[in-house]
C-alpha cells in the first residue's frame, strides 16, 4: 500500500477572478486523524467541496488510493469511498432517520424504485456500527444536534467510507458530546478509516489529530505532526500573527461596587447567589451548561426576572424585569447566540452597530444622517471590524468581526456593566484575541464587565475574580492569582 | 395503542378529518341531504377537477415551489385540444383528445421546468410569468371563444356514469362520470410515486433540503424540471375533464382557481416551503374545500355570506394546521438538546 | 450561471413582451381591417353585399369617428355576437369603429381599459359595465376629457351620455317570467339566479319576474329560503348551485336564470338528476350553445335580445351624440327594436326599447349565430 490514501496536490481554484486556492497540498496516510485548520475564508471548505465533487478545481491533482481521480461529482466521490459531513450535516430534516440513513445507498445503487423493507435494514446495519441507538421511524428534525451527526457519521460509513471528511463537527456541540464524537472517532480509526478533521479550535486539534496542515488566504502554511506543535506556533500558523498573552490586571477599580447581587433566586435554575463587582474588574462566572450561569446572566439583563433575591446598581435597589429595563440602568448584554439573539445578519453593519441607540440620533422625530454616520464611523474604527463598506450586510463578516458589531453595538450605549455570554463561541483566534484586549481595556476605564463562559484558558486570561456555578449554587470563588484550570474543574464537576 | 392515538393527534391529516366530519354533521343537520347516496356521488364528482389540480399543486409544493399557472395551462390545453378536434370534425373517443392534452401538458409544464429547475429562478415570479403568457396565447393567437358543442367522445367521457346514485326518497339521481376514474388512477399513481420510486422520495428530499440532495447525488435539477412537466400533465388532463363534463369549453372558467388549490392543499398540512405533505392530507384538504364551496345552499348560509364563510374556514383550518405543525415542529431538536445537556 | 439567469429572465420579459403584442396585435387586426377595410369597399361598392345600401342610407356625417365598445369580456359568446354588429356597423359605415375586451369578467380590468382609452383619445366609449357603481369615477374622466359615453345594461351609471336598454328591465323580466311559468304550467315553487347579487340588471329582471309573477300568476310561490342565487357567470357554478337547491329542496319547481350561464348550467342539473319534465327554467341563454339543451326538451324556451344589434344601437346613438343632434324621444336609431327609443320613467339618460326575442326548438337554428 501506498504511503497516502489521499494526495490533493497544488491545488488552484479562482472564483470570478479572485483567488480562492492558490497551489495548496494536502496529504492524508491510510488510518490516520488528520486536521485542516485555518480561519474563515482561508480555503478549506473551498479544498473539501473540490475533493467532494460539489466545485471542481482549475488545476492540481488528486490521488485517491494511488489513482488519479480527474472529474469528481458527488457520487462518484462516495463511490470511490470519500464522505464529507458538512457543518449542517447535509440531511434531509423533513425525513425519517431510517430514510436520512438509506437513501444516499439507494442513491448510489442508481435504484428507481424504493423497497422500504431493504431500507430498514440498511439503515439498521448502519446505526449498528457505531452503536448509535436511535429511533429509525423519528423524524430527523426532531432529534438533537449531537444526534444528527451521528446519524450523518452512520450514513458516511455505509459507503465502505476510507475517507471521513468532517466539517467543523464540534461548532455545536456541548463537551460531552465533543467526548462522545472523539469515541466514534477513535473506534473509526480503529477500523482503520482516515478522518480529515476540519477544525479551528487549538484544544480539540491537539486532542484528537496525529498530522495537521494548516491554510492561511488560500496558502498552504505549514503541515506535519500533531506532537511538534504547541499554541504557540498554532497560532501563529493560522494568523499570521504572534500574540502576547496579556493576563488581566485590574486598575483603576473603583471603591464602591457598580453591582451587587444579594440571594437572587430562580425557581428551577439557581439559587442564593451573592456577588458583586466594582468598576474596572473582569468578574468570570463559569461552570457547566446545565449550572445555571446562562439564566443568571439573563436574570441581569432582566430577560429572565429573578423570582427572589435583590440587585443593586450603585448600591440602590433595582427591579430588572425586562430588557429596557436593564439598559436603562446601564446594563449591557452581548448573548451567547449572536446569530439569533444579537444581529440583524441581513441589514447593514452600520444600522446594526447603531440599532440601540438610534432614540439618541434623532433631530426632531428623524434619524440624523450626518450624526449617525459620524458614530458608526467611530466605532468601525475603534473595534477595527474588517469591512469596505459599513453599508455591506453583516452577514458578510466572519465571526470575529460579527462578534465586534455586537460589542459595538452595546458600547455605543455606554453601559456601565457588561455582561458578555461566552463572548468568543465560533471566533477565530486573532479575533478572540482583539476581542479580549477590548474587553481588558474596558475595564481599563472603569467599566464593570462580567463574562460568563466555559473557556476557562480564556477565563483565567481576562478575569480578576472568578465564580463557579455548579448546579444552581456558587461553588466556589478565586483570585486570579490563587486560581488554576484544575481548581476550577474541580468545582464545576 | 396509546402510541398509535398519539401519533394521530400529531397528524394534520387527523384535524381535517375531524373538521370535514363537523362539517357534514352540520349539512346533514340543516339539509337533511348529506348522507345520502346522490349527495356522496355529486361531492365525487366535484372533486375530480379540483383533486386533479391540487395532486399538481401538491407535489410542486412538496419540493419547495409552487405553481399558480396551472388554471391557465389547464386552459389553454383545454381550449386548443377541444378546438382542435372539433375542426377536425373527430367522432372518435376520448382517448385521443387524451393523449394530445397529455402532450400539450409536458410541452406548457417542460417550459415552468426548464426555468424554475434548470435555471433555477423562483417559482412563483416564474409560473405568475407563463400564466400569463399561457393566457395572452389563448386569447390572442388562438383568439379563444367559448366553444358550445364539444366531440361526442369527449361528452361521453364526461357524462356517461360509471355509477349512478339514486336517491330513493326524493328520486333525484346523481351519475359519477367515467372521469371519475381517471382521477383515481392519477391519486393512485402520485401516491406510488411519492412513496415507492427515489423520483418522489427526491421530491420530498428536495423540499426538506435542497443542497443536501444535490450532495447526497440526487439529479436535482432533472427531477424539478420533471416534476412540472408531470404538475402540467395533471393539470392538462384536470383541464379536458372539465371540458368533458361541462359538456361545453369555456376557456376562462378556470381562471381564479388556484388560490382555492392552493389553501387546499396547504390546509392538509404541507408546508408552504416544503419537504412535508401527505397525499391523504392533500385529498382531503381539498375535500374540505370542495365541500364547503358546494355546501353552502345546503347548510343555509345566506348568499352574501357565502364567501366569509369560505374564507373564515380557510383561516380557521390554516391556523389549525400552522399551530399543529409549530408544536411538533423542526425547532424541537434545539429545546431537546438544551434538555439533555 | 448569474449569465445564464439574466439571460433568462431577458428571455421571459421578451416572450411576455411578445406575446402581448401577438395579444393586441390581434385586436389591432380586428379592428384595423373594418375601418380600412370599409375605405375600398366605398369604393368597391362593397362588392355589392347588403352592407353598400346600408351605409347609402345611414350615411354617415361628417366624422371618421374613433368609438370603442368595451363589453364585460371578449370570449363570451354575447360579446363575440356583439363584435359581429360592431364588425357590420364598420363595414357598412366605414368608420373606425372597433370592439375592445378584457380576457376575463373583471371589473377592475375593465376600469384599466377604459382608462387606456382615455389616454389614446378617442370619440366615443359604449361600454357594458362589468360592475356599474366601481366604473363611475372612471367615466367621469372619459366625460370630462370630451368622450361621448354610451352605455348598455348600465340603467344606475350617471356618468354618461345615455345609457342604452335593449328593453325595459321590468319588461324584460316579465318577459321571462312568462317563458317560465309556460314551462312550469303556471305553477309550482320556483327561484331566481343571477351572477352576482351586485350585478344591477340581473337583479332588475329578477325583482320584476317576480313582481310579474305575484300579478299574474297566483299558483306560483318564490322559495323563500333562498330567493335569489348566484352563478358567477360561471356554468359549473350554475350547474352545482342548482343541484343543492334540488336536493335541499325537492318542491322545486323552476329556476328563473338572468345571466347566459344560469339557464344553461341549470339544465344540465336538471339532466343530470332526472328532472326532466318535472322541473324547468328559463332565462338568457345564446341560440347556438343551446340548441341541443332547446331540441332535446330540457328547456323549453330561452329569451333573448341580439347583442350584435344592441352593439350597433349604441354606436349609432353615440354618433347622433357627436354629431350634435338633438336626442328626444322617439329616438330611432336605425335599428330593429331600437325604432323607437323612450327614456326611462323619471330618467333623462336611459333608453329603453322593446328589442326582446324567444328562442325555442323550433327557431333555434335560425339566428345564424
Amino acid at each position: 500500500m501506498a504511503e497516502y490514501l489521499f494526495r490533493a496536490v497544488d491545488i488552484r481554484k479562482y472564483f470570478a477572478g479572485v483567488k480562492a486556492l492558490d497551489g495548496v497540498t494536502l496529504e492524508i496516510k491510510p488510518g490516520e486523524i488528520h486536521c485542516l485548520a485555518g480561519e474563515n475564508g482561508c480555503g478549506k471548505s473551498t479544498l473539501i467541496k473540490i475533493i467532494s465533487g460539489v466545485y471542481q478545481r482549475d488545476s492540481g491533482t488528486i490521488e485517491f488510493e494511488g489513482k488519479e481521480l480527474h472529474k469528481i461529482t458527488p457520487i462518484s466521490a462516495i463511490e470511490s469511498g470519500i464522505q464529507v459531513i458538512y457543518q449542517d450535516f447535509s440531511i434531509f430534516p423533513n425525513l425519517s432517520v431510517m430514510e436520512n440513513l438509506a437513501i444516499n445507498s439507494q442513491l448510489v445503487a442508481k435504484k428507481k424504485l424504493v423497497n422500504w423493507k431493504d431500507m430498514r435494514k440498511i439503515a439498521e446495519e448502519a446505526v449498528q456500527r457505531i452503536g448509535f441507538e436511535v429511533d429509525l421511524d423519528a423524524r430527523l428534525g426532531d432529534l438533537s444536534v449531537a444526534e444528527k451527526q451521528m446519524v450523518a457519521i452512520c450514513r458516511a460509513l455505509m459507503f465502505n467510507a476510507k475517507l471521513i471528511i468532517m466539517d467543523e463537527p464540534t461548532t455545536a456541540l456541548t463537551k460531552k458530546e465533543v467526548k462522545a464524537l472523539f469515541e466514534v472517532i477513535l473506534q473509526l480509526k480503529a477500523q482503520n478509516i482516515s478522518i480529515l478533521f476540519v477544525s479551528h479550535k487549538l484544544d480539540e486539534v491537539f486532542e484528537i489529530s496525529e498530522r495537521f496542515t494548516v491554510f492561511r488566504s488560500g496558502k498552504l502554511i505549514a503541515s506535519g505532526n500533531t506532537v511538534d506543535l504547541n499554541d504557540k506556533k498554532f497560532t501563529y500558523y493560522m494568523t499570521g500573527r504572534e500574540f502576547e498573552e496579556k493576563i488581566f490586571e485590574p486598575k483603576n477599580v473603583s471603591e464602591k461596587p457598580i453591582l451587587e447581587v444579594k440571594n437572587l433566586c430562580l425557581e428551577g435554575y439557581y439559587s442564593n447567589i451573592d456577588f458583586s463587582v466594582k468598576g474596572g474588574e473582569i468578574l468570570g462566572i463559569t461552570g457547566l451548561l446545565d449550572s445555571g450561569r446562562t439564566e443568571l446572566a439573563l436574570s441581569l439583563f432582566g430577560m429572565k426576572p429573578a423570582d427572589s433575591g435583590k440587585i443593586l446598581i450603585h448600591g440602590e435597589e433595582t427591579e430588572l424585569k425586562s430588557p429596557q429595563d436593564a439598559i436603562k440602568k446601564g446594563v449591557g448584554f452581548v448573548p451567547e447566540d449572536r446569530l439569533s439573539e444579537g444581529l440583524f445578519l441581513s441589514q447593514s453593519i452600520g444600522d446594526n452597530i447603531i440599532i440601540s441607540e438610534i432614540d439618541n440620533l434623532t433631530k426632531g422625530k428623524l434619524v440624523d444622517k450626518k450624526r449617525t454616520e459620524d458614530e458608526i464611523d467611530r466605532w468601525v474604527k475603534e473595534l477595527s471590524i474588517a469591512t469596505p463598506d459599513a453599508n455591506n450586510a453583516a452577514s458578510t463578516l466572519s465571526g470575529g468581526n460579527q462578534q465586534r458589531i455586537v460589542l459595538a453595538k452595546w458600547l455605543a450605549c455606554q453601559p456601565e456593566i457588561l455582561i458578555l455570554n461566552g463572548p468568543t463561541v465560533g471566533v477565530d483566534i486573532g479575533s478572540k484575541h482583539d476581542i479580549h484586549a477590548i474587553l481588558q481595556s474596558l475595564a481599563g476605564k472603569g467599566m464593570a464587565v462580567i463574562i460568563i463562559s466555559d473557556d476557562l484558558p480564556e477565563i483565567l486570561e481576562n478575569c480578576s475574580r472568578i465564580m463557579i456555578l455548579k448546579d444552581g449554587r456558587l461553588s466556589g470563588e478565586f483570585s486570579a492569582a490563587e486560581a488554576t484550570e484544575k481548581l476550577i474543574l474541580d468545582k464545576m464537576m | 395503542m396509546q402510541l398509535k392515538i398519539n401519533k394521530l393527534l400529531k397528524q394534520n391529516e387527523t384535524y381535517i378529518f375531524l373538521i370535514i366530519l363537523a362539517l357534514s354533521f352540520l349539512i346533514q343537520i340543516r339539509s337533511g341531504q348529506f348522507y345520502t347516496s346522490n349527495n356522496i356521488v355529486d361531492i365525487m364528482s366535484a372533486m375530480i377537477v379540483p383533486g386533479l389540480f391540487a395532486i399538481g399543486e401538491f407535489l410542486v409544493i412538496l419540493s419547495g415551489g409552487i405553481d399558480v399557472s396551472f388554471p391557465a395551462l389547464a386552459s389553454l390545453t383545454a381550449y386548443a385540444t377541444t378546438k382542435m378536434f372539433l375542426d377536425m370534425g373527430y367522432e372518435g373517443s376520448v382517448f385521443l383528445p387524451l393523449i394530445v392534452a397529455v402532450l400539450i401538458g409536458v410541452v406548457l409544464g417542460a417550459i415552468n421546468g426548464f426555468f424554475v429547475g434548470y435555471l433555477n429562478l423562483p417559482a412563483m415570479i416564474v409560473t405568475l410569468g407563463t400564466s400569463s403568457v399561457f393566457k395572452g396565447f389563448m386569447q390572442g393567437t388562438l383568439e379563444s371563444k367559448q366553444l358550445a358543442v364539444i366531440p361526442t367522445g369527449m361528452k361521453d367521457f364526461g357524462t356517461v356514469a360509471v355509477y349512478t346514485a339514486t336517491n330513493a326518497q326524493s328520486g333525484l339521481s346523481s351519475r359519477l362520470p367515467i372521469a371519475f376514474l381517471l382521477f383515481v388512477a392519477v391519486i393512485l399513481i402520485a401516491f406510488f410515486v411519492l412513496k415507492y420510486t427515489m423520483f418522489g422520495r427526491g421530491i420530498y428530499a428536495i423540499g426538506g433540503n435542497e443542497s443536501a440532495a444535490y450532495n447526497a447525488g440526487f439529479r436535482v435539477k432533472w427531477t424539478k424540471f420533471l416534476l412540472y412537466v408531470f404538475a402540467g400533465i395533471v393539470a392538462s388532463i384536470a383541464g379536458i375533464i372539465r371540458v368533458c363534463m361541462m359538456q361545453q369549453c369555456h376557456p376562462t372558467n378556470m381562471l381564479g382557481m388556484e388560490m382555492n388549490i392552493i389553501a387546499g392543499v396547504v390546509l392538509g398540512g404541507t408546508a408552504i416551503v416544503g419537504g412535508r405533505g401527505t397525499m391523504t392530507g392533500c385529498i382531503l384538504g381539498t375535500l374540505l374545500i370542495v365541500l364547503v364551496e358546494n355546501s353552502m345552499i345546503l347548510i343555509g348560509v345566506p348568499v352574501v355570506w357565502k364567501n366569509v364563510f369560505v374564507g373564515l374556514l380557510i383561516v380557521v383550518g390554516t391556523i389549525v394546521s400552522a399551530y399543529q405543525s409549530s408544536h411538533s415542529g423542526i425547532g424541537k431538536g434545539h429545546h431537546k438538546k438544551t434538555e439533555e445537556a | 450561471m448569474k449569465n445564464m439567469k439574466k439571460f433568462a429572465a431577458l428571455f421571459m420579459v421578451t416572450a411576455m413582451v411578445l406575446v402581448g403584442i401577438t395579444g393586441c396585435g390581434s385586436n389591432a387586426e380586428e379592428s384595423a381591417p373594418a375601418a380600412e377595410g370599409a375605405a375600398p369597399a366605398e369604393g368597391e361598392s362593397a362588392a355589392g353585399e347588403d352592407a353598400a345600401p346600408a351605409a347609402e342610407e345611414s350615411a354617415p356625417a361628417a366624422g371618421d369617428y374613433e368609438i370603442v365598445v368595451v363589453p364585460k369580456d371578449s370570449s363570451n359568446p354575447w360579446f363575440v355576437r356583439m363584435d359581429t354588429g360592431v364588425k357590420e356597423y364598420a363595414a357598412e359605415t366605414g368608420m373606425n369603429v372597433y370592439q375592445k375586451g378584457t380576457d376575463e369578467i373583471d371589473a377592475t380590468k375593465q376600469a384599466q381599459l377604459v382608462q387606456d382609452l382615455i389616454a389614446q383619445g378617442v370619440d366615443a366609449i359604449c361600454v357594458v359595465p362589468v360592475d356599474p357603481e366601481s366604473l363611475e369615477p372612471v367615466l367621469k374622466q372619459a366625460m370630462d376629457a370630451g368622450i361621448v359615453v354610451i352605455a348598455h345594461e348600465g340603467a344606475s351609471l350617471e356618468n354618461v351620455n345615455y345609457d342604452i336598454e335593449a328593453f325595459s328591465n321590468s319588461g324584460y323580466g316579465a318577459f321571462i317570467m312568462d317563458n317560465l311559468a309556460e314551462a312550469m304550467g303556471e305553477e309550482g315553487v320556483y327561484t331566481t339566479m343571477v351572477a352576482d347579487v351586485t350585478n344591477a340588471s340581473h337583479n332588475e329582471w329578477a325583482d320584476a319576474g317576480v313582481a310579474w309573477q305575484k300579478e299574474h300568476y297566483p299558483n306560483m310561490t318564490l322559495l323563500e329560503e333562498e330567493p335569489r342565487v348566484e352563478s358567477h357567470d360561471n356554468g359549473d357554478t350554475a350547474y352545482n348551485v342548482a343541484k343543492e337547491l334540488f336536493k335541499k329542496y325537492p318542491d322545486l319547481k323552476g329556476i328563473m336564470g338572468t345571466s347566459s350561464f344560469d339557464a344553461p348550467g341549470v339544465a344540465r342539473a336538471i339532466d343530470e338528476l332526472g328532472l326532466v319534465d318535472k322541473a324547468y327554467t328559463s332565462g338568457t341563454g345564446m341560440p347556438g350553445d343551446n340548441a341541443a339543451l332547446l331540441k332535446s326538451g330540457t328547456v323549453k324556451s330561452l329569451t333573448l335580445w341580439d347583442p350584435a344589434i344592441a352593439g350597433k344601437a349604441m354606436i349609432s346613438l353615440a354618433v347622433k351624440v357627436l354629431d350634435g343632434e338633438e336626442i328626444g324621444a322617439p329616438v330611432d336609431l336605425g335599428v330593429e327594436g331600437y325604432e323607437a327609443m323612450t327614456f326611462r320613467e323619471g330618467s333623462s339618460t336611459v333608453l329603453e326599447g322593446e328589442g326582446w326575442i324567444v328562442i325555442d326548438a323550433d327557431n333555434v337554428d335560425s339566428f345564424g349565430f
